[in-house]
Parts: C-alpha cells; sequence; structure tokens
C-alpha cells in the first residue's frame, strides 16, 4: 500500500477546523463576558479526529475525492459550535459514569463516524458485496421498517426509535443507506429495459410492467411508512432519493413527472384522509393564524429569522428565552437550522448551505466520473439522499415547505443520523477511490 | 449517458439550492421588519415580561390591582374577584382582557395620555412611565353587589342616570385573575380548569350576556309609545280587560296573560297596567305603535348594535342587544304581528344584556336622556405606595348622552314605575325593589320586575330594572339592572336585591 499525499484535503481541513475552537472561545466572551477559551479539549478532539481521519486515508493510499472530508468537517462544526452554545440540558449522555453534555455526546458521535466512514472507504475494496446482495439489503432495509413498526416507539408523534438498551437508534438512517443499495442494483440492471421498451398511453409513457411494479411496490413502502409510522419527512426523502436515481438511470423526465403526480395524489389522499396530515399543511399554510397555538413552533423559527437577520446576532448574543426557556422548539434537532441562521446570520446560513453544496456537487462529479452504472447510480443515490435532506428540513425551517422531522446531516444532534451520514460519505469516498484506481490503471498500460 | 443525466440533475439541484437560499433571503430580510413588530413575537414578549403595569383603584382610592417584580417577571396581583370582570387580566400566556386591555398602553406607559408629551417621549426614546388608573366604582357597593347575588349566576349593573358613571358592574360566577396574570408556566392549569367549568365563569354576563328580559321591556315599550304619542297616561284599550281571562287573539295567535293571580281585571291605564305587568295592555300598545316604529326606538335605546362602555378605542365592549332575529348583527324586520306583540312584553325574540337594560332605566331616571357610561375616572402618574397619586394626568367624563324620549314621556314612565313598586297592585309584583324596607326614608323607588320565560322547563330568569329617589322633585342618583339567570320571578329573587343595592348606594353617597 504506497502512501498518497491529500493535500487538497489537508489545506481546506486545517483553516475549517478551526472553526471550532474559534466559535467556542466568541460563545464564551458573548455568555461570561470574560476572555475564557471554552472547553478547548473538546474543540481539540474535534479537530485532532479528522486530522487522524485524513492521515489514515493518507497512510492507506487512499485516492477518493479530497473535498468530501472538509465539507462534512465544516458542516460539522457549525453544528457542534452551536449545540456547545445550546444549553446542555437539552440532552446529552450519561453512561458508564461519564456525563457527557450535548456538544461532547456529538463530538463522540463524529468519531464513531469517522470510524465507520474509514472502515468503508478503506476496508470495501470490492462493491461485489453491495452489486450482488441487492436483493438481500432490501430485505435488511425491510426488516428494519417492520422492526421499527412493530417494535418501535413514539417521539413526538413519529415512529422512529427502536430502544437497545444503552442506546436508542433511529433505523430510518440506516434503511436510507439500504434502500439506496438496492435501487442502484436494480436500477444499473434494468436501465436499458426501462429506457428502451415503452408503453404508450397518449403523450406518456410508462415502462413495461414487469419492471415498473418494483417501482410502485417502492411507492407503497413510502406511503406505509408515512401513514403508519407517521414520518412525512422520511417519507418524502425516500421517495425523492428513488425519483432522481429513476432520472439518472433512464433520463426520462415523464418518470420523473409520473412520481410526482402519484406523490401529489398520494398526499391529497392523506389530506383528506388524515386529521394530523391535514392539520401540519393548514399550519404550513398559515401559521400565524394561530401563532401562540398551532402554529407556535413555525412562528416562533420564524421570528428567530427575522431577529438574525443579514448578520445575525452573534453566537451567544441571540435566541431569545421566555421564563427560562428557548423559544426555537426543537432547537437542537429539526431546528438547528434556524438557531445557526440566528446567531450568525442570513450569512452564516448560506455558509452551511454552501458547505452542502460541495457535498452534493462533488458527489454528482464522483457519479458523473465512475467507471460503471452501478457505482455511478449509488453515488447518485447517496448524494440526492444527503443533498435532499439537506434541503427538505433547512425549506421546512424556511416555511418553503411544511416542516418535517428529519434531521441536517452533520448538523443536527443525533448518533443514528451522525453515523448513517459517515457511512455514506465513506460510500462515496470508495467509489471516487476505485474511479480513480481504474483511471490510473488504464492510463499506465 | 448517466454522466449526462447526472449534469441535468446537477442543473435542478442548483434551481433547489437557489429556491431555499431565496426563502432564507425572504425571512431574514425582507419579512425582518414586519415580523420584528408583531406582538407576539418572543422578544416582544420578553420586553413585556417585566414591564410594570400601572395600579388600579377603586373610586375611594383603595387598590384592586397591582404589579411587581418577581425574579425579572412582572407579576399582577388582583385584590378583589368581584371586580374581574370589569378590570380583566393581564396574562404573559393569554394576552389581557377588560380595562387591562383597553387601557393597556396607558398602564404600561407606552402612551400618555397628553398627545405631545407621547410624541415627546417617542422622540427621546423615554424608558415608559406605567399609569394608574382610578375607577367610578366604590368597592363596597360592588362588593355587597356582588354578596347579594351570592352563588347564584346572574348580573348588578348599577349607574348614575346624569353622569354616566358605572356604581356597580357585577358579573357572577367570577373568578380570581391573579393565578393566570403570574408566572406563565403555572398559568395554564387554573385556565383550563377555568375554561372545563361548567358554570362558565370566564363569561362577563353583565356586559356580555344576553338574556330574554320578560316584563321589564314594558319600560321600553310604555315610554316609547308616550314619546310618539301612541297612548297617554290614561290610554285603556276596551277589549283588554275581557282578553284578560280570554286571550288575545293577533294573526290566528292567542296571546295569553301570565297569572294574575286574585287580581280581579279591570280597564287599567298604564300605571295600573304596569303595576300588575299586563301582557295583554302592552301588546296591544306595541301594535298601535307599529313594527317600524318599535324598531327604530329600540335603535334608538341602543339596542340592535354592540355597545360600549367608555370612550371609543378606550372601551369596554358590550354584546348587542336585540329585538328581533339578529341578521349581520342588526335587527331583522319583525316576521309578523304575533312576534311584535311578543316583543312589546319583552318574549318574542328580544335578548338584552344587563347593561342595555340598566341603560333603559337610566334614561326614564335622566328625564329621557339615556347617558354615555364610563367606568374610568382618571388618569394618574404611578403610585407604589398603595394610595393614588394627586397628579391627575386625565380625566374622563360622560359624553353628555343621547334623548331617546322626552321629558314628558320619561315622567309618564317614571310615575307608572314608581307605582309599580309602590302601588298598591305593583307592591305585591315589585314591593321588594322598595328601597324603604332596607332601612331608607323619605325617599322612594321605582321598578319593573321580569319574569323572562324560557320555554320548556327550564326556570325563568328573575331581572329588575329601577332607580331612586324616584319620589317627585327628587333627582335619581343610581339606575340598576339586576339579573338573575334562572331565578323564578322577577319579585322573589331580583326586586329585593335591587332594592338593597339601591338602599346601599344612598347610604354610602350620604343621601340618608
Amino acid at each position: 500500500m504506497r502512501i498518497a499525499w491529500r493535500g487538497a484535503e489537508l489545506r481546506l481541513l486545517l483553516p475549517i477546523l478551526l472553526l471550532v475552537p474559534l466559535g467556542f472561545v466568541v460563545t464564551n466572551i458573548a455568555v461570561t463576558g470574560t476572555f475564557e477559551p471554552g472547553p478547548m479539549q473538546l474543540a481539540a478532539v474535534y479537530v485532532g479526529m479528522f486530522v487522524v481521519a485524513h492521515l489514515v486515508l493518507v497512510l492507506s493510499g487512499h485516492r477518493g475525492d479530497q473535498l468530501l472530508l472538509p465539507a462534512v468537517g465544516a458542516m460539522g462544526s457549525l453544528g457542534i459550535v452551536m449545540l456547545n452554545r445550546l444549553p446542555q440540558g437539552l440532552a446529552g449522555t450519561s453512561a458508564l459514569g461519564f456525563e457527557l453534555g450535548m456538544a461532547a455526546t456529538q463530538v463522540l458521535w463524529f468519531g464513531v463516524g469517522l470510524v465507520a466512514m474509514l472502515a468503508v472507504a478503506i476496508g470495501l475494496r470490492d462493491d461485489g458485496i453491495l452489486r450482488h446482495y441487492k436483493y438481500s439489503w432490501a430485505a435488511i432495509g425491510i426488516l428494519l421498517l417492520a422492526a421499527t413498526m412493530l417494535v418501535g416507539y413514539e417521539v413526538n408523534g413519529a415512529r422512529l426509535w427502536i430502544d437497545l438498551g444503552p442506546v436508542s437508534v433511529q433505523p430510518g438512517e440506516l434503511i436510507k443507506i439500504t434502500l439506496v443499495v438496492f435501487l442502484a442494483g436494480y436500477l444499473a440492471e434494468t436501465r436499458t429495459l426501462l429506457t428502451s421498451a415503452r408503453l404508450r398511453i397518449g403523450f406518456i409513457s410508462i415502462p413495461p410492467l414487469p419492471y415498473f411494479l418494483p417501482m410502485l411496490a417502492l411507492f407503497g413502502v413510502v406511503m406505509l411508512i408515512a401513514v403508519r409510522l407517521n414520518d412525512l419527512g422520511t417519507a418524502l426523502l425516500f421517495f425523492g432519493t428513488f425519483l432522481v436515481m429513476l432520472f439518472v438511470a433512464t433520463g426520462r423526465r415523464s418518470y420523473v413527472l409520473i412520481g410526482l403526480v402519484l406523490f401529489v395524489a398520494g398526499s391529497f389522499v392523506a389530506y383528506e384522509l388524515f386529521g394530523h396530515v391535514q392539520a401540519r399543511v393548514n399550519i404550513w399554510l398559515d401559521p400565524f393564524a394561530d401563532p401562540l397555538g398551532a402554529g407556535f413552533q413555525p412562528v416562533r423559527a420564524l421570528y428567530a429569522l427575522g431577529r438574525g437577520g443579514i448578520f445575525g446576532e452573534g453566537l451567544g448574543q441571540g435566541l431569545v428565552t421566555l421564563g427560562g426557556n428557548l423559544t426555537i422548539p426543537f432547537v437542537h434537532t429539526d431546528f438547528i437550522f434556524t438557531a445557526i441562521a440566528e446567531e450568525l446570520g442570513l450569512l452564516g446560513g448560506l455558509a452551511l448551505l454552501a458547505f452542502a453544496a460541495v457535498l452534493v456537487f462533488r458527489g454528482l462529479r464522483i457519479a458523473a466520473l465512475a467507471r460503471d452504472d452501478f457505482s455511478a447510480l449509488l453515488a447518485v443515490g447517496l448524494t440526492a439522499s444527503l443533498g435532499l435532506q439537506t434541503l427538505i428540513i433547512i425549506a421546512g425551517n424556511t416555511k418553503l415547505v411544511p416542516l418535517t422531522g428529519i434531521t441536517l446531516p452533520f448538523v443536527s444532534y443525533g448518533g443514528s443520523s451522525v453515523l448513517a451520514s459517515f457511512l455514506m460519505i465513506g460510500l462515496l469516498l470508495s467509489i471516487s477511490h476505485r474511479t480513480q484506481i481504474g483511471t490510473d490503471a488504464e492510463r499506465g498500460e | 449517458m448517466i454522466a449526462t443525466n447526472v449534469r441535468r440533475l446537477g442543473f435542478y439541484l442548483i434551481l433547489a439550492f437557489a429556491l431555499v437560499s431565496g426563502s432564507m433571503v425572504w425571512w431574514q430580510v425582507i419579512e425582518a421588519p414586519a415580523l420584528a413588530a408583531r406582538s407576539d413575537n418572543p422578544e416582544v414578549i420578553a420586553a413585556r415580561r417585566s414591564l410594570l403595569r400601572g395600579t388600579i383603584f377603586d373610586a375611594s382610592g383603595q387598590v384592586l390591582a397591582s404589579s411587581s417584580l418577581v425574579g425579572d417577571l412582572s407579576v399582577r396581583s388582583y385584590t378583589d374577584p368581584a371586580f374581574t370582570h370589569v378590570i380583566g387580566y393581564s396574562s404573559l400566556r393569554f394576552g389581557s382582557t377588560g380595562l387591562e386591555r383597553a387601557y393597556e398602553d396607558l398602564l404600561v406607559g407606552r402612551a400618555d395620555p397628553n398627545p405631545l408629551r407621547d410624541l415627546l417621549n417617542d422622540v427621546l426614546a423615554r424608558t415608559p412611565q406605567p399609569r394608574d388608573l382610578t375607577l367610578t366604582i366604590d368597592r363596597r357597593l360592588q362588593d355587597f353587589a356582588a354578596a347579594e347575588l351570592g352563588s347564584d349566576a346572574g348580573a348588578v349593573v348599577a349607574i348614575d342616570p346624569t353622569t354616566g358613571a358605572i356604581l356597580a358592574l357585577v358579573s357572577i360566577p367570577t373568578f380570581d385573575a391573579t393565578p393566570i396574570s403570574g408566572d406563565p408556566n403555572a398559568a395554564q392549569e387554573p385556565m383550563d380548569a377555568l375554561r372545563a367549568d361548567p358554570a362558565q365563569p370566564l363569561l362577563p354576563r353583565a356586559r356580555q350576556g344576553t338574556y330574554v328580559p320578560g316584563s321589564i321591556m314594558k319600560v321600553f315599550t310604555g315610554a316609547a309609545a308616550l314619546d310618539a304619542g301612541v297612548i297617554t297616561p290614561e290610554t285603556t284599550f276596551p277589549d283588554q280587560p275581557r282578553q284578560e281571562t280570554d286571550g288575545f287573539t293577533v294573526d290566528g295567535f292567542t296571546v295569553r296573560e301570565h297569572d294574575l293571580g286574585g287580581i280581579q281585571p279591570a280597564l287599567w291605564p298604564l300605571s295600573e297596567a304596569l303595576q300588575v305587568s299586563s301582557n295583554i295592555f302592552f301588546a296591544h300598545v306595541g301594535l298601535e305603535l307599529g313594527a317600524d316604529r318599535f324598531l327604530s326606538y329600540a335603535r334608538r335605546f341602543g339596542f340592535c348594535d354592540p355597545m360600549s362602555i367608555g370612550p371609543d378605542g378606550r372601551a369596554l365592549s358590550v354584546a348587542a342587544s336585540y329585538v328581533t332575529n339578529p341578521v349581520d348583527g342588526d335587527c331583522s324586520p319583525f316576521d309578523d304581528a304575533v312576534e311584535l306583540a311578543s316583543a312589546s312584553f319583552g318574549q318574542g325574540e328580544v335578548v338584552a344584556t344587563p347593561v342595555q337594560m340598566a341603560l333603559v332605566a337610566a334614561a326614564i331616571a335622566g328625564d329621557g336622556v339615556m347617558p354615555d357610561p364610563y367606568v374610568v375616572r382618571d388618569v394618574r402618574a404611578h403610585s407604589d405606595t398603595g394610595t393614588p397619586s394627586d397628579t391627575v394626568l386625565d380625566r374622563f367624563a360622560s359624553g353628555g348622552g343621547t334623548r331617546v324620549v322626552s321629558q314628558a314621556a320619561a315622567t309618564a314612565m317614571r310615575a307608572a314605575m314608581v307605582d309599580a313598586v309602590n302601588g298598591e297592585l305593583g307592591r305585591l309584583y315589585a314591593g321588594q325593589g322598595d328601597i324603604t324596607l332596607y332601612g331608607i326614608s323619605g325617599s322612594v323607588s321605582a321598578g319593573k320586575t321580569g319574569t323572562a320565560e324560557l320555554g320548556g322547563q327550564q326556570a325563568p330568569h328573575s331581572w329588575f330594572i329601577g332607580f331612586a329617589p324616584a319620589q317627585e322633585g327628587a333627582a335619581p342618583s343610581i339606575a340598576v339592572a339586576v339579573l338573575v339567570e334562572s331565578g323564578g320571578s322577577g319579585s322573589g329573587r331580583a326586586a329585593p336585591i335591587a332594592g338593597r343595592v339601591m338602599a346601599e348606594y344612598l347610604r354610602m353617597s350620604g343621601g340618608n
């Protein structure tokens, strides 16, 4: 194994990782009024972990994309700084005699995530295990889904969690990956058929039924998630990811159009049938109709955005409290973007969005360069999943779409989300690495 | 080919990122100023949390509502639940009601009674100074009236017929507003209990409760007919004595008299008809007056429209009273003669607030001029000593009132109302409203009972309206309306309460 220097990654990582110690210092000055450094060990651990991850990639001779890790580090930095600034009592870990605050717990999960990412990025030399066992992956996904439905418990009305003793996990985060792996395998195999053969009904062409039916089944599963688990965000994310992969596999806008029509029709039926869906849509359309009641959450979030303005109120200086309680609900998970946009302003919010955009467009680049259909579709699926999740939750914060309870990747507090997101980065790195090796080999011959 | 599709996907994603950025710009730049100005904005609420409000005093200078800081939280305490439906509450959780709402800006000092100083304060960005309010109500009379109602749901409204100053404004059941005006986190539970209470303690019955008035409405019908010249105090209806027993058939529907007890029907003029509370007589009067004039007099007296206590912009709201079915918030035309005949003695579709009926009494007491009611006497500089400051910043007084009937019509109706309480026949009905029964001598009271039939098995509402002193030559100083929900006959429940409240006021004001 030859060492492969990753100069671009290192040069980008260093200034980006300075965000965390800098953010801690600024927060502490604002909160205590004195120049105290804040939890510098925590900042050091965070920075150290990324540097070590970088070195491991270097030493293992990894040739994968060099912009992914800095982008992840940047999004994570904003998240950690904000989680450190929030009251630590909102969440946290106490296990094995340790009491970890929210920021420390998140850093711990970043450590776990980075290890998982490296394991996949370096360990997955061959993608056969993904490519050839696609139905097994689908089965695992369905098993996880069934488990959630049977033994899952509800938080805030959505049944997302499974209790595993010391930790609770959100299987939905892992199902996301198995779904993408399955779809990549399935679409890579059938895309020529899906593209060439067709049934024409008027102006609309639909794929031949044997290939179309699994797609319909998937749509059914998605609707099941929305209705049975009351998890509209995940349903939307799964379906969006599926449509994106279908579009890239076939190049047909009409399939996407059919999918959107199905989705709109499904949503309309859900709106008519289920009170909670109706309530949510109505709150979305006019949260100010009942600003202290039903519209409480979105309204409070919008006020926070307004307070932030262009430049923000400054770390540690925003986030109005009423009676000791923060006015932004679910501030460390669903609404963490709002908290960042309040204290760091429109500029901070746009920076976060830009980091996500770097991640997305590097992911697409990996897909475009990939040397086979499966790798390309896998990269597209992973990228779409991360990108759509980011867009859906931010758009939910700004009332562009109805708010759903999904996390902001690498920013929201939560182990399952961090771990799953790092696994996806690991897969992207591994695809990118193989592409690079293959290209080198061709050149060498 | 996949690479091409990826590039196309990239283009769509750029659009999506742009759209999301646009939504951020919308809220953080374009909409930000509008958001900052909204009253439910947590920043505005947070500022209000520690803002001290002025004190509210009764007419004798006793503290009714005051604010203090507990930690950094401004907490409001109320000393007398009898005033809750006047003062309202000021809650960080549920907003404010009553006078707390109507005078919000003055109480917290956001406005100055003097517009010039108001502007100056604004320009100089001076810290708001809370202002104190003094009410026209003396706590002694308010508490007395509340005690008279006891635990019975109902209302007592007392008003000075000359000035329009409210002397008592009691709604029962009431509640202690202090628990919902303190720590907002502790306010939900008491509020939930109040909302769930089937007795509806949150309803300010005197202002917002509308009730079938029954026979007290005859005061209005009579006064209107006298003013229109349709009747004189001597007018009689030849068929009336027979109809007292046989019934009076209007458009095929028979209007029947209530149980006259042992009283023998006779050819009664106004005074006797009012004393025995003859439905037949007033049905005739109403039909003679006619539907159009009945409606137009009703409007003059304030029916068919929401009313208010206090000047525009700082008013306590009073629900509209109606003489016919309301349509779009206005009285609709009478459907037929039967409805008009029934309305003439306070049944049919008539509903009225206790405040409205107190104003009807005040109009007769005031020689035909219905006063504009008000309940805040003055605004003063803030005092935290527990006694009002001497610095009066603004004084409120009556807006003058509206003439609703001629002095002659009012005088004739007043004489009939004096008879209704003191006359040979009237004593049997409204005699309990006589103030001389309650330790007053040298003065008499006037009034009319109402026993509002609700149909079905429901006990009727017990009503009384009246005023005192009412003897010839005296200027009445108090007009009242008393309502006891499902309290039975007007003579049994409402009349003695009204008599005692009027007597108590005359004693307090030193008339006797």
